[in-house]
């Protein structure tokens, strides 16, 4: 039973096909990627799933529930959480407080708590500061929790990035392109803590360029091309994919590449 | 939990000295001070009030409004119908001018808060104008003539002690889970929807409180010039709230403190040059903004630069030890 479903879902902005009868099933507890070349509607299948667009056709469930008509507040409710291929931090505010607002969704206090200040507030606040650090050290970013967002290095602000959507303790995490921008030390930090955040329980499901990175963490590649999945299976079997091969891999260059 | 009630409870009560000491010591002030400074003070007081409510709508939660005077006037009207017509309690009557112009907020921030930046920014300009023109035609307002006979009864403790609990209250707040999803929603709109906020419950959340500080401020006002009139709320008051904000520092509380200082005691302080009067006013606004761009107070965290100067001698004598 797959924990998230995406069933022939297809979005079209005017004229263009984004994503074109996509079907696609995330099990729990497993390492999935989402690969294709560049505008091949991997971070719209993303967006998809977040709410932040509404699919034309088809349509997604998670845990067994459908996420049509749901607000994107909602669905990081019910335990989907996510980062940008661009950063988007809240830049201005410091490392803990970005954190802190990554667990919103499990915080209940409300107008009258902040008024009040009652016990019960406090309570909640001091569980949420431990539970924050708790995620920043996971991600190896505690030292810098007094820090603003954006006086990070660019691999630091990606890591805050997953704490801020691991800590409210999510079922499945998004991630897109995680690697991006990072240098081949960070890259290989990052797999190792991809890895970690699944053994705790998470299933991670993620966009990325760096065929070394997904051919070594990911137990299962789905391919996308033109908004048209035209692969899925294991590392082995996509690389030997003739549609693959041909489509996205395309030259034999890029294929040594991968071999290797 | 026995711990955090105690400290609760002390906390509590520390809150009610403050509070105590600020309504005693500005009735000291009171008796002492000539009636002129005394009404600068007075003055300083309500617009801090206002612009505390619009530094938690544009600085905090970043939707900029143009339209705050409108709130003031709602806020003014309806506590000087309230204290007039209805004979209800001056304090009573502050309470509702506050409540009936987050009521007013809350309804017209459903459709407009959907926009953002300069367009949020027209559609509360043009909120403003059609409540400017509404008073002016209505008949219980007494439209274009104004609304007469309010009784004085605004004193500079009264003022003092609410724009003290606004301060309090706005600390807390943005100290707060509400606070944070606010700023959140300053920073990165898309952000904070991925992580579980409801962008417009909580704008809408900033926009009735602010909305509720501009109409006791209005109320305030009504009170004490006795005699208001709808272009007393005109497109200048809003800019002028905006001033403070702006020049304060967007978002810092301790700014938006001393704006309303400087703001609203520079035009009494720059009396003397008569006819150049605004146009040195002006001058003082253009320079605060080359030399300090994200206003007086932008940028300074105070907490922390509190720290630092306590910390500072102390790093300085295990700097010497190593």
């Amino acid at each position: 039973m797959s924990l998230l479903t995406l069933d022939n879902v297809t979005i079209r902005f005017g004229g263009l096909t984004a994503v074109d009868t996509l079907n696609l099933g995330v099990k729990q507890g497993e390492i999935l990627a989402l690969i294709g070349p560049n505008g091949a509607g991997k971070s719209t299948v993303f967006n998809l799933i977040t709410g932040i667009y509404k699919p034309t056709e088809g349509a997604i469930s998670f845990d067994g529930k459908p996420l049509s008509g749901i607000t994107t507040h909602k669905i990081a409710d019910m335990g989907i959480t996510r980062t940008f291929q661009t950063i988007r931090l809240f830049s201005e505010l410091s490392v803990l407080d970005n954190v802190k607002i990554g667990a919103h969704s499990r915080g209940k206090a409300g107008l009258f708590q902040s008024f009040m200040r009652l016990p019960s507030m406090k309570r909640e606040e001091t569980e949420l500061e431990e539970k924050s650090i708790k995620a920043l050290e996971f991600l190896d970013l505690a030292a810098k929790r007094e820090e603003m967002a954006k006086n990070l290095s660019y691999g630091e602000q990606r890591r805050l990035e997953i704490a801020r959507a691991l800590v409210s303790k999510p079922k499945i995490l998004l991630l897109d392109e995680p690697a991006a921008g990072m240098n081949p030390q960070e890259k290989v930090v990052l797999m190792e803590m991809i890895r970690r955040i699944r053994d705790t329980g998470i299933t991670i499901f993620l966009v990325e360029h760096d065929m070394k990175l997904v051919m070594n963490i990911s137990e299962r590649i789905a391919v996308l091309d033109y908004g048209k999945k035209i692969a899925e299976g294991t590392p082995l079997e996509v690389r030997s994919n003739k549609a693959v091969i041909e489509a996205y891999l395309g030259s034999g260059q890029f294929k040594s590449r991968i071999r290797r | 939990m026995k711990k955090l009630l105690s400290n609760w409870i002390t906390q509590a009560l520390l809150f009610l000295i403050v509070l105590g000491l600020t309504a005693y010591v500005s009735q000291i002030i009171n008796n002492i001070t000539p009636p002129y400074v005394l009404t600068i003070c007075l003055f300083i007081g309500i617009n801090l009030i206002m612009a505390l409510g619009l530094n938690l709508i544009t600085g905090v939660t970043g939707q900029l409004s143009i339209g705050h005077a409108a709130f003031m006037s709602i806020g003014a009207y309806a506590s000087a119908i309230a204290t007039v017509n209805y004979h209800i309690p001056f304090l009573l009557g502050i309470f509702i001018g506050g409540l009936i112009a987050s009521l007013v907020a809350i309804i017209i921030g459903f459709p407009t808060l959907r926009l953002t930046g300069d367009y949020l920014a027209i559609a509360t300009l043009g909120f403003a104008e059609i409540v400017r023109v509404v008073f002016t035609n209505l008949k219980i307002t007494n439209g274009a003539v104004g609304f007469l006979g309010i009784e004085g009864a605004t004193t500079f403790p009264i003022v003092m002690t609410i724009a003290v609990l606004t301060i309090f209250a706005m600390v807390w707040l943005e100290n707060s889970r509400n606070g944070r999803a606010m700023l959140a929603i300053r920073e990165d709109e898309v952000a904070s929807s991925a992580v579980g906020i409801n962008t417009t419950l909580y704008k809408i959340q900033a926009f009735a409180i602010g909305s509720f500080c501009a109409g006791v401020g209005g109320a305030l006002f009504a009170h004490t010039t006795t005699f208001i009139q709808p272009t007393d709320f005109g497109f200048l008051k809003s800019v002028d709230i905006l001033s403070i904000v702006v020049l304060g520092g967007l978002g810092s509380i301790p700014g938006t403190i001393i704006g309303a200082i400087v703001l609203t005691a520079a035009p009494e302080v720059l009396r003397p040059l008569s006819n150049y009067r605004m146009m040195v006013y002006g001058i003082l606004l253009i320079v605060i903004m080359i030399f300090r761009p994200y206003g007086l107070m932008g940028g300074v965290n105070l907490r922390q630069a509190v720290r630092r100067a306590i910390m500072w001698p102390k790093k300085k004598q295990t700097g010497r030890g190593e």
